[in-house]
């Protein structure tokens, strides 16, 4: 086991060296020089060139990835362009309020799509199941911004059950104020493809010849559902949830925006508004590294789930 | 026991040895101390109940007066710091008023020397760079923010406001770029403080305008100590604004929200502003005598989407929202609210925003740009054919009306009775192209006097404003058989080949730092190329008149050269210039005494709160109102 995690850590470094590369020159590419915009509205060649000097994009590219790698190793990503405040703190002081958001989100999604599931996966090629599909299939062709905008109108404006917007100086104020309207429109958002995607799962199972053999053997359907088809099918529902993962670095910026939260999502909008190189590099790092970390811990996972899994 | 008493104490003593005296000397001298800590008391008018929520579309930076440049930062410093200078809450045209000096500054040399005098016993917020002492402001104060401002440490994006105009300060930071150091200490024969409330400028050449950059919040006073306790890397304070405003920030979440309560050692002021426009009276009846501030407490949220923004003001979540021009249709009608909103109390500010709208043509490209007299042409008949009733329509929601001037109102020198001869005129456009040899070729497009083929580069943005105004220039070029491609670019990328005189022809706009002419028609200023000059025009009849206009202050004579100036714009059409837009402040009813200042960023100082109960409708409107 150790072997095979020190293996895969190994393994990491090409990758991250991959998506390093790859912002690197996606930004000098396309991210446009900042000095101008820094530099205000009157400003002659020497400030602009004073401000490149300072920021560091006067020197060669190479000095500039050789900069971004050593911010990588120290985890020292130093301040954002625009505002001076440094990068370490623009994501400890956003990711609080994202992860309020998204973690309830994440767990409510998962029980409920997996509750529903199950339950309409047992009632298959039922009037029940196929109108749970017409609908689940009409709710997640609807854009999560019509969602929101309908939402926001609706609950919080016309019958007031939510505040519109905003965001409190407390956890417990946030996450029973101002996150559950937030986190509504999430569930809305993430059942009805989870759903689908989780009964297609146990359907799978249903189907195996190890539930029938329950079923000869007289087991209950409640055992048969929640331990034997939903243990087996919790692999691939593991790899989904764990792919999900680092989107809770990421936030969900349509969210952050609409509702005033101040999270991760909503700074990645602004860092890249600002051309905000630092905090550019330091978010797609850490996401990059996340989605990594989570690849290992779903392999790992796998093992603790089905013993039958190896290693290799 | 205060000084003046314990003074007084031994001097009683030493001189006069009877009971009787004393006591007397001391009954004075306990009735003076309670009259000078009357006077050093601050008003204290401020009432923490009442609280006044507002609303930004972006986000903030910073609060450094040197640091930061976008209008939402600078509103928040607006409150915290203070300009020797500022405007009077009513008056327009837009008046300068002293706020922290004595009188409007005293103009000599033929406007090369300024001299204020900073009014005595104004303190800065407490702060623990202040090692638990009083700190008076003093000129030595504003002497050190406007050296801030060249400090290439810093990269102030204000340093434009200094450079080359104070005597010897230029030489200051030309040895800081080598040395790598400031010296904040150097003698500057330009900026001196004869004593601890005088503050002197010298100027190496006349410049009228210095009262207005001295209103201008970047000059705002900063304390050394605080900027040496709290500065970062890059010299800034951002997160620690510490000054003698009404206002003191006491909660900071970034992007998200902004708390600021009335700084309790505010000296404060009685509301007593006069207006002759009838639409004011009402709010002077219901202000006038009041001690300010009023409000005790501001709560800014950021919130970037329109609808989040609309229906937070809908719900009673905001007091004081800016309209912008994508939202207008949902609220306004024309130019007055709709109904629904008229009837909850809801009250309108609307201003013509001190700013313009124009494009530009680059007077250095090789297709558009040259003074020969089919290059000029070519620009006129784009000019002409561009359609600004459509973009007003259209694009601004109309909300906004045609420019006739370069100078907007509510700035000096502007000409309300001045009418443009470039008006959307298709027809004339096509005879000037015709008359000046740029004739339709086998494909339908026209081609250059000499045959060749060529295309219009118009540069945007690629957001749904940029899309929209490419949209009506294709048309409109279409309509004079023009062919036009679209240079879509990053905002910071076109910035760069703006500044290098690379891009051919873009959308431009400019709101006015000051209300003077001048902010506006230096923006055709041939040195200023590669700046602000983004035509990149060098017209010497241009450039001679508006040195000879900086030379003069506001007055009809100056007003003649603008005349002048604009008559050059029109005819050789570096620019057309399109609109002027319009800013509507929505207002909750239980607001009172609102007025949108042109110039000023915010007015919680001059504004108050109903009592609860009170205010137009403010049943209908409060929901969720704090007080």
């Amino acid at each position: 086991m150790t072997a095979y995690i020190v293996r895969r850590l190994w393994q990491m470094l090409p990758t991250m060296l991959g998506v390093v590369l790859l912002v690197f020159f996606l930004f000098n590419w396309v991210g446009g020089d900042p000095a101008y915009v820094l530099a205000g509205k009157i400003s002659n060649q020497e400030q602009i060139d004073n401000i490149r000097r300072q920021l560091g994009v006067d020197q060669p590219y190479w000095v500039q990835l050789g900069i971004f790698l050593k911010q990588i190793v120290t985890a020292d990503f130093g301040a954002s362009w625009s505002t001076n405040e440094r990068v370490s703190h623009i994501l400890l002081t956003r990711l609080g309020p994202s992860l309020t958001v998204l973690v309830p989100l994440l767990i409510l999604s998962t029980l409920i799509s997996i509750g529903l599931a199950l339950a309409v996966a047992y009632v298959r090629g039922s009037l029940t199941d196929r109108m749970v599909m017409i609908v689940c299939t009409v709710g997640l062709s609807i854009s999560i911004l019509v969602y929101i905008i309908v939402f926001q109108y609706v609950f919080a404006y016309k019958l007031g059950w939510f505040p519109v917007q905003g965001w409190g100086d407390s956890f417990i104020q946030n996450l029973f104020v101002y996150a559950l309207l937030p986190i509504l429109i999430g569930l809305v958002v993430s059942i009805a493809p989870n759903l689908r995607l989780y009964r297609t799962f146990f359907l799978d199972e249903i189907n195996q010849d190890y539930v029938r053999t329950a079923r000869a053997k007289g087991v209950s359907e409640n055992r048969i559902m929640w331990i034997h088809v939903l243990r087996n099918a919790s692999i691939p529902i593991i790899t989904f949830l764990m792919a999900e993962l680092p989107g809770l670095l990421l936030g969900s910026f349509l969210i952050e925006r609409f509702f005033s939260i101040p999270g991760i999502g909503r700074e990645v909008i602004l860092a890249v508004e600002r051309s905000d190189f630092p905090v550019i590099k330091a978010i797609t790092v850490y996401v990059a590294f996340a989605t990594i970390a989570t690849n290992l811990l779903a392999d790992l996972t796998y093992k603790a789930v089905d013993p039958r899994v190896q290693l290799k | 026991m205060t000084n003046a008493m314990r003074a007084c104490v031994d001097a009683c003593r030493s001189a006069s040895g009877t009971r009787r005296a004393l006591l007397r000397t001391f009954g004075a001298a306990l009735v003076s101390a309670a009259l000078l800590a009357l006077v050093a008391l601050p008003a204290r008018a401020a009432d923490m109940t009442k609280v006044v929520r507002q609303v930004f579309p972006a986000a903030e930076t910073g609060f450094d007066p040197a640091g930061v440049q976008d209008l939402y930062s600078a509103t928040i410093e607006q409150a915290v710091f203070e300009t020797l200078l500022t405007y009077d809450y009513l008056a327009r045209p837009s008046k300068l008023v002293p706020l922290t000096a004595e009188a409007l500054p005293d103009i000599a040399d033929d406007g090369k020397t300024y001299t204020l005098h900073v009014r005595k016993g104004i303190y800065f917020i407490d702060d623990p760079a202040f090692k638990g002492k009083k700190r008076e402001l003093t000129a030595a104060d504003y002497a050190y923010s406007l050296k801030r401002l060249i400090d290439p440490k810093i990269r102030s994006p204000w340093a434009w406001l200094v450079e080359g105009k104070i005597v010897g300060l230029d030489e200051v930071a030309e040895a800081a770029k080598k040395s790598g150091k400031f010296d904040y200490d150097a003698k500057i024969a330009g900026l001196e403080t004869p004593d601890r409330y005088t503050l002197r400028i010298r100027l190496k050449d006349t410049d009228y305008n210095l009262s207005y950059i001295l209103a201008h919040e970047p000059t705002s006073a900063v304390a050394r100590e605080v900027i040496e306790a709290y500065a970062d890397a890059g010299g800034r304070a951002m997160a620690n604004p510490v000054g003698t405003g009404a206002y003191r920030l006491t909660q900071w979440v970034r992007s998200s929200k902004i708390v600021l309560e009335a700084n309790p050692g505010y000296r404060g002021f009685t509301w007593d502003f006069t207006s002759s426009d009838p639409a004011d009276q009402k709010l002077i009846a219901e202000m006038k005598g009041k001690k300010m501030p009023q409000v005790g407490r501001v709560e800014v949220s950021i919130i970037e989407e329109d609808q989040a923004r609309l229906l937070a003001f809908q719900g009673g979540e905001l007091d004081l929202m800016d309209l912008g021009g994508p939202l207008a249709p949902n609220v306004l009608d024309g130019d007055k609210l709709k109904p629904e909103f008229a009837k909850k109390g809801v009250k309108l500010s609307r201003i013509v925003d001190p700013a313009i709208v124009y494009h530009y043509w680059n007077l250095q490209d090789p297709i558009v740009g040259g003074m020969s007299k089919d290059k000029i042409a070519l620009r006129r008949a784009m000019a002409l054919a561009y359609n600004v009733d459509e973009e007003v329509r259209i694009v601004r929601n109309g909300q906004a009306v045609e420019a006739e001037y370069p100078i907007p109102p509510g700035v000096v020198g502007h000409d309300p009775a001045y009418r443009s001869p470039v008006k959307h005129d298709v027809a004339t456009a096509n005879k000037l192209l015709d008359a000046f040899g740029y004739r339709k070729g086998a494909d339908g497009w026209r081609n250059l006097p000499d045959g060749k083929p060529f295309t219009i580069r118009y540069a945007s943005r690629p957001d749904s404003l940029g899309r929209q105004q490419d949209e009506l220039w294709k048309k409109a070029l279409d309509s004079i058989g023009v062919r036009m491609e679209v240079q879509k670019d990053k905002f910071p990328e076109l910035l760069k080949l703006e500044r290098q005189c690379k891009l051919m022809m873009r959308t431009a706009s400019w709101i006015a730092d000051w209300p003077d002419a001048e902010n506006f028609m230096q923006l055709l200023y041939g040195p200023n190329t590669g700046q602000n000059n983004n035509a990149c025009a060098k017209i010497p009849e241009y450039d001679r008149l508006y040195e000879q206009s900086l030379r003069m202050p506001p007055s009809p004579a100056r007003d003649k050269l603008y005349h002048e100036m604009t008559k050059i714009i029109e005819a050789y059409a570096p620019w057309r210039l399109d609109l002027l837009t319009y800013r509507n402040m929505l207002v909750q009813p239980r607001i009172q005494g609102y007025r949108k200042h042109p110039i000023l960023h915010n007015e919680w100082a001059y504004i108050d709160v109903a009592p609860k109960g009170g205010g137009a409708a403010s049943a209908a409107a409060g929901k969720g109102a704090p007080d």
